[in-house]
């Protein structure tokens, strides 16, 4: 498996400043090891905070049951299911699996056209701000939509992706990528689904990276 | 990205009427057709070959009917 890294910035909150950073086009053994020596113990601490602090289940993150474990190795050299990563301070700070054929487009003036699917994305635990009261990094969901626009491109579907948002993170697609919202999905677990265009996308793209 | 290979293609008068009409509805080029329809054809294979059956469901009836992969 041949992986392209390419240096992006994430925003270092404790020091306050930018701190360079890498993206993979690729999940290896290495963020998978990542996941489970150090997200998944985070993970379970941060869902034992929350549980002994009376916060009702339906409140935890949904992401607790994902199983990147098996997800990458499901889709393992799948053409049609690349995946990314984010390495910063030699640890995995995110990773997305996305769908680049099986998914349409729902907005009416590109319905049925082809898309990038985001499938999976999630941040490492310590920096979610539902999770941790002080976040390491940030920026890394926007690195991670801009690298799925960048895919979208380059499969000429000019920059159109589409997702289904856990509600944690509805806000970010809605007001910080400004994806148009579709609404809650009955058939995808009653998720709201998020889709970009083209001039969406360039729009995001301009804005660049913003602490 | 990915370095990316040329390779030339040789195909009839029908497969490239059928290449061309699916470019101009999908608005990509030809490369990018065949790339997808390689997305495609890997991932119906790798599922057939696990034992799984490909369906299409008509949206309004929920009518199924198998595509047979020989």
């Amino acid at each position: 498996m041949t992986i392209t890294v390419s240096p992006i910035f994430l925003y270092n909150v404790v020091r306050g400043e930018q701190e360079a950073a890498e993206l993979w086009d690729g999940i290896t053994d290495k963020q998978l090891a990542d996941w489970e020596g150090e997200w998944v113990p985070e993970l379970f601490k941060a869902v034992q905070k929350l549980h002994r602090a009376g916060v009702e289940r339906g409140r935890w993150p949904q992401s607790r049951h994902w199983n990147w474990r098996t997800k990458t190795e499901t889709l393992q050299g799948m053409l049609a299911h690349p995946g990314f990563s984010i390495v910063c301070n030699g640890m995995t700070q995110g990773m997305m699996i996305v769908d680049t054929t099986t998914k349409r487009c729902r907005i009416g003036e590109q319905k049925g056209k082809n898309l990038v699917y985001v499938e999976f994305v999630e941040n490492a635990p310590w920096n979610r701000p539902d999770l941790a009261q002080s976040p390491h990094y940030r920026g890394i969901g926007s690195v991670l939509v801009r690298a799925a626009i960048a895919l979208s491109i380059d499969e000429e579907f000019k920059g159109r992706i589409g997702l289904h948002a856990l509600p944690q993170a509805n806000s970010f697609y809605a007001n910080t990528c400004g994806m148009s919202d579709l609404g809650i999905d009955p058939d995808y677990q009653n998720l709201r689904y998020f889709e970009m265009t083209p001039e969406q996308a360039e729009a995001f793209i301009a804005k660049g990276n913003q602490p | 990205m990915a370095t990316k290979k040329t390779m030339t293609l040789n195909l009839t008068d029908a497969e490239m009427r059928v290449l061309n009409d699916l470019c101009e509805k999908k608005d990509i080029s030809k490369t990018a057709v065949l790339r997808q329809a390689l997305r495609i054809y890997q991932l119906i294979e790798s599922r057939v070959e696990k034992g799984d059956k490909l369906f299409f469901e008509d949206e309004k009836t929920k009518d199924k009917a198998e595509v047979m992969m020989l």
